[in-house]
C-alpha cells in the first residue's frame, strides 16, 4: 500500500474498519466518505457528505479511524472531517429522457469560481486571421512549455481585438492539459481591490500568499494599474516570485508595456521581459471567418454576399461585429429562415455610424480644443509646429471621415491650395502606420465628434 | 419510562416525525425508527435519515423519564387505527414497550438506540430569519416541482433560496422550465443564499407549522425552528447558474387570457398530444386570440381558440404541455400573460396582478 496515494490508504482504513462495526453500520456511514487529501502536516483531511456525517464520525469513529491510521504510520498527526461539494461525489450513472424540449441554456453562465475563467473561451471558437497569427503561435509555445518559452506573455490590442478570449483560452487549455496545476484568471481591477481590501482588513500576508501558489495567473486589463502605486509594487513583488519559480505569467492591455503612462519603470520593464505582441485589426478576411463562425455557432447558414457585406460594410472592433451577428440570428429566428442583403442592409441601419453632416467650423473648433491652440490661428497662414500639425489632422478627418474634396477643405481652411490639402492628408495617413501615439490621438479626437 | 399522550396529538407527531425516518432497509435499524424521549424537557420524538432530521416537542403526561426507539412504519401503522378519543400510554420494560389505549394494550419490541444519530444544528447560524412557516410551506410545496428529479446535477434537484433586501426569492427549475417566487420579509436585515435539496424541502415543508419560525443556515446546514420543534436539512453544495441571464428582456408578442380560459382549452387539446407532449401555440394578434393545437398521429387532432388580448406580431411555439400546465399552480391569479421573446426562446408566463411569480418555459423543436 502506498501511503501517499489517498485511494488505497482509504481501502485500507475501510477494510480495517469494516472488521471492527456492524454491516449496517458500515454501509451507512462509510459508502460516501472519502479520504480528500493527506496534509504535509500529518492531518488526513476526509470528505464526507454532510454535517450529520461530520457530528457523527467526531462522535464514534474518531478514535477508530485515528488508531488504524496510527497503526500505518506515526505520520498522521490527526484527521479532520470536510463536508465535500456535491459534483466531487460520483453521480449515479442515468439515462437521460429526451422530450424534444430545448434545454434553457443555463450552462453557458457558469464560471468557474476556483479560477474565475469562462469556460465559453476555448481556442474551438477562435477564429485565426493574419492579424493574430503570431499571438496564436505565441499562445500555443507557451502551452507547450509553460513559464519557460515566453514569460510572461504580453498581449495587447485594441478594444475588441479578442485579447481576454486568446488569454482565457489559454487558461482553459492549460487546465484541461494539467488538471492538477492552479490557474487564476483576474482582472488588474480585481487585483486592486483584492490588494487594498486586505491591507483594510490587515491580511496583506494571507494577500501575497493566495496569488504566489498559482501554477498560470493571467491578469487582463493591466493598463487600469496606472498610478496605483501600492498595488504596482505588490504586483511587482509576486511577478519576481512566479517569475523566479517559473510559473506562466500571461498579462493583456490596450497598448503596449512601454506606453502604458505612469507606471513604475522598473514593472514597465518586467512586462516587456518576456514576449510582447499586438493583435492588429482584422483584415476583411479573418472579418468574414469570425462572422461566419459566430452565425454557424447559432446554426445559421448566411449567405456568402450578406457575410461579406458584414464584414466589409464598417470597421469596428470584432465585439460590434458580433453585435451585428446577434441581431441578425435574431431577425432570422423570428423570421425562421435566413435573411437576404436586403434584408440584412435593413436590420442593420442602427449598427451603420450615421454619415453626419458636421460643419467645418465645428471640427476645427473641437481638434483646437483637444490640442490646446486658438483656433483662430488653425485658419492664418503660420507654419508654427504646434499649429501645423493640428491643420493637417483637421484636413485628414475632413477628408477621410466626412469625404469632403480636397479643394473645399483648402478654401474653408483659410484658402490654401488643394495640393496642400493632399499632401498633409498623404502626410497624416503615412503617419499614422508608424506612430501609434499619433494614431491613438486622432481615434481619440474621432470620438469627441461622434 | 412512563408516558401518557392524548390520542390525537399522538397520532398526529408520529404522522409528522415518521415522515424523517428511512425508508430503505439496508441501512442502520436506528435510522429507521423514531426515538421518543422523555426528559426534563417534556416528550419529544426525532428521526432523521441523515438528510433531514426533525426534534417534534409533543404534549403529555411524563410519570417517569427514559428514551426508546420504535420502528417508524409500525408506530405509523397503529397510529392510523386509533380513532375514538382519549389517552395512549406508553410504558418501557427491558426491551419491550406496552402502548395501552382505552381496553387494547400492545407490547413491541424496541430497537437499540445506540446508533441513532444526533441531529446536527447550524454551527454558527449568524444567518437568522423570523418568518411565518405558512408562507415557506406554500412557497416549498408550490416550487418544489420544477426542480430537476434527476441527482446527475445537485444543484437542478435543489430550490435556490436567495435573501436581499427584506425579500426572498426561491427559484427552482430542471433546465427546461423555471419558476421564480418572492415574497416579502418583515424583517430587512439580513442577507444570504442557499440551495437546499427539493425532496428536503417538500418534507420539511409537511411538517412546517403555520405560526412564526426562525429559519438559520450556515454553509452545510439549515434549521427551521419553532416552539414545536426544530427540522433541519443539508444543503446542497454547489454553485447555482445565473438563472437571470437566461430571462429574455424584449419581447415581441405578448397575449393576457383568462386563467379558466387557458386551463379548460388546455386541457382539451392535450388529449391529442403525442408522445413528446407536444401543444403548439399560436399568437394572432389581428384577431386578438390565441389558439392551442395538438396531433397524434394516432388520435386525431384537436385546436381550442380562445379570445385574448394581444398585442405584437404573430408567433407560433410548441411546448410540452405539462410545462404549461404547471404554471397554474403557481399562482391564483384570475387572469395570466404569456410573453414571447421569439422562436426558439422561453416563453414567460405571469399572473396578472401578481408580481411575485415569474414563470419560464422552454419551447421544443418546431
Amino acid at each position: 500500500m502506498d501511503k501517499g496515494n489517498p485511494r488505497e490508504l482509504w481501502e485500507y482504513v475501510l477494510t480495517q474498519v469494516e472488521l471492527s462495526i456492524s454491516p449496517a453500520n458500515f454501509n451507512t456511514w462509510f459508502r460516501n466518505s472519502f479520504i480528500v487529501k493527506v496534509g504535509e502536516d500529518g492531518v488526513l483531511y476526509v470528505g464526507v457528505p454532510s454535517q450529520f456525517f461530520k457530528d457523527w464520525y467526531l462522535k464514534k469513529f474518531h478514535s477508530l479511524l485515528l488508531k488504524i491510521v496510527r497503526e500505518i504510520s506515526y505520520e498522521f498527526r490527526n484527521i479532520e472531517y470536510l463536508i465535500v461539494k456535491d459534483e466531487h461525489r460520483k453521480p449515479p450513472k442515468e439515462n437521460k429522457v429526451v422530450r424534444g424540449a430545448l434545454e434553457l441554456p443555463l450552462d453557458e453562465f457558469y464560471i468557474n469560481k476556483s479560477d474565475n475563467l469562462n469556460p465559453r473561451y476555448t481556442f474551438d471558437t477562435f477564429v485565426i486571421g493574419s492579424f493574430n497569427n503570431l499571438a496564436y503561435s505565441a499562445a500555443q509555445a507557451v502551452l507547450a512549455r509553460p513559464g519557460i518559452t515566453y514569460n510572461p506573455l504580453f498581449v495587447y490590442g485594441d478594444t475588441g481585438r479578442g485579447k481576454t478570449h486568446l488569454i482565457q483560452a489559454i487558461g482553459n487549455q492549460y487546465k484541461k492539459n494539467h488538471p492538477s496545476q492552479k490557474v487564476f484568471y483576474l482582472t488588474s481591477e480585481k487585483f486592486v481591490v483584492d490588494y487594498t481590501d486586505s491591507v483594510q482588513a490587515g491580511t496583506a500576508n494571507r494577500f501575497k500568499d493566495k496569488y504566489r501558489h498559482y501554477d498560470l495567473l493571467i491578469m487582463d486589463d493591466i493598463q487600469f494599474l496606472s498610478k496605483k502605486e501600492r498595488s504596482e509594487e505588490e504586483l511587482f513583488h509576486l511577478f519576481n516570485a512566479l517569475h523566479d519559480t517559473n510559473k506562466q505569467i500571461i498579462f493583456s492591455s490596450d497598448r503596449a508595456p512601454l506606453a502604458i503612462p505612469d507606471i513604475a519603470e522598473r514593472l514597465k520593464g518586467r512586462l516587456a521581459s518576456g514576449m510582447t505582441i499586438d493583435i492588429g485589426e482584422p483584415d476583411s478576411e479573418s472579418r468574414m471567418a469570425i462572422v461566419q463562425k459566430k452565425a454557424a455557432m447559432h446554426g445559421i447558414m448566411l449567405s456568402d454576399e450578406v457575410i461579406e457585406y458584414l464584414a466589409t460594410s464598417m470597421s469596428g472592433s470584432i465585439r460590434e461585429l458580433e453585435g451585428m451577428v446577434n441581431s441578425i440570428i435574431c431577425h432570422a429566428q423570428v423570421k425562421g429562415s435566413a435573411p437576404d442583403i436586403a434584408e440584412v442592409r435593413q436590420s442593420l441601419r442602427s449598427f451603420t455610424r450615421p454619415q453626419k453632416n458636421i460643419s467645418v467650423k465645428n471640427v476645427v473648433d473641437k481638434v483646437a480644443e483637444f490640442y490646446g491652440i486658438d483656433e483662430e490661428s488653425i485658419y492664418e497662414k503660420t507654419r508654427r509646429r504646434e499649429v501645423v500639425r493640428p491643420r493637417q489632422v483637421i484636413m485628414y478627418i475632413l477628408r477621410e471621415d466626412f469625404s469632403i474634396s480636397y479643394p473645399t477643405i483648402g478654401t474653408k481652411l483659410g484658402g490654401r491650395d488643394h495640393t496642400t490639402v493632399i499632401h498633409s492628408c498623404e502626410k497624416i495617413k503615412r503617419e499614422i502606420g508608424v506612430d501609434s501615439d499619433l494614431a491613438k490621438e486622432i481615434q481619440n479626437i474621432r470620438t469627441l465628434l461622434v | 419510562m412512563h408516558i401518557s399522550i392524548e390520542k390525537k396529538k399522538f397520532g398526529e407527531a408520529v404522522h409528522i416525525v415518521s415522515r424523517f425516518a428511512e425508508r430503505k432497509s439496508t441501512t442502520l435499524p436506528a435510522l429507521a425508527s423514531v426515538l421518543i424521549i422523555a426528559g426534563d424537557e417534556g416528550i419529544k420524538m426525532r428521526a432523521t435519515n441523515l438528510e433531514t432530521g426533525i426534534d417534534l416537542k409533543i404534549e403529555g403526561e411524563c410519570a417517569t423519564q427514559g428514551v426508546v426507539a420504535l420502528p417508524a412504519t409500525l408506530l405509523q401503522h397503529i397510529a392510523s387505527s386509533l380513532t375514538e378519543e382519549g389517552i395512549i400510554t406508553l410504558e418501557h420494560t427491558g426491551d419491550i414497550i406496552s402502548l395501552t389505549s382505552g381496553t387494547g394494550k400492545s407490547s413491541i419490541k424496541t430497537v437499540p438506540y445506540d446508533d441513532f444519530p444526533s441531529i446536527p444544528f447550524p454551527e454558527n447560524p449568524k444567518n437568522r430569519i423570523v418568518l411565518p412557516g405558512v408562507l415557506l410551506k406554500n412557497l416549498f410545496t408550490s416550487i418544489a416541482s420544477c426542480a430537476s428529479s434527476s441527482t446527475v446535477r445537485p444543484e437542478l434537484a435543489s430550490i435556490y433560496l436567495s435573501i436581499e433586501g427584506g425579500i426572498l426569492t426561491a427559484v427552482a427549475t430542471d433546465s427546461f422550465r423555471l419558476a421564480e417566487k418572492k415574497v416579502p420579509l418583515s424583517n430587512k436585515g439580513t442577507q444570504g443564499k442557499f440551495l437546499i435539496p427539493a425532496k428536503n424541502a417538500l418534507d420539511i415543508a409537511q411538517a412546517l407549522p403555520d405560526d412564526d419560525i426562525i429559519m438559520s443556515f450556515d454553509e452545510h446546514q439549515c434549521a427551521f425552528v419553532s416552539t414545536s420543534g426544530m427540522l433541519v436539512s443539508r444543503l446542497t453544495n454547489a454553485v447555482y447558474p445565473d438563472y437571470r441571464q437566461i430571462i429574455p428582456k424584449e419581447s415581441i408578442v405578448e397575449a393576457v387570457v383568462l386563467r379558466k380560459d387557458f386551463e379548460n382549452a388546455l386541457k382539451r387539446t392535450t388529449i391529442f398530444s403525442d408522445t413528446f407532449q407536444k401543444v403548439r401555440i399560436s399568437f394572432d394578434p389581428k384577431k386578438n386570440s390565441i389558439s392551442f393545437f395538438a396531433r397524434n398521429a394516432d388520435i386525431g387532432e384537436a385546436s381550442e381558440t380562445l379570445g385574448a388580448h394581444v398585442s405584437g406580431s404573430a408567433l407560433d411555439l410548441s411546448f410540452n404541455h405539462r410545462y404549461l400546465s404547471a404554471a397554474l399552480a403557481l399562482t391564483s391569479a384570475e387572469s395570466l400573460s404569456l410573453t414571447a421573446a421569439g422562436i426558439g426562446r422561453p416563453l414567460i408566463i405571469k399572473g396578472v396582478g401578481d408580481t411575485s411569480l415569474l414563470y419560464l418555459v422552454s419551447p421544443m423543436n418546431q
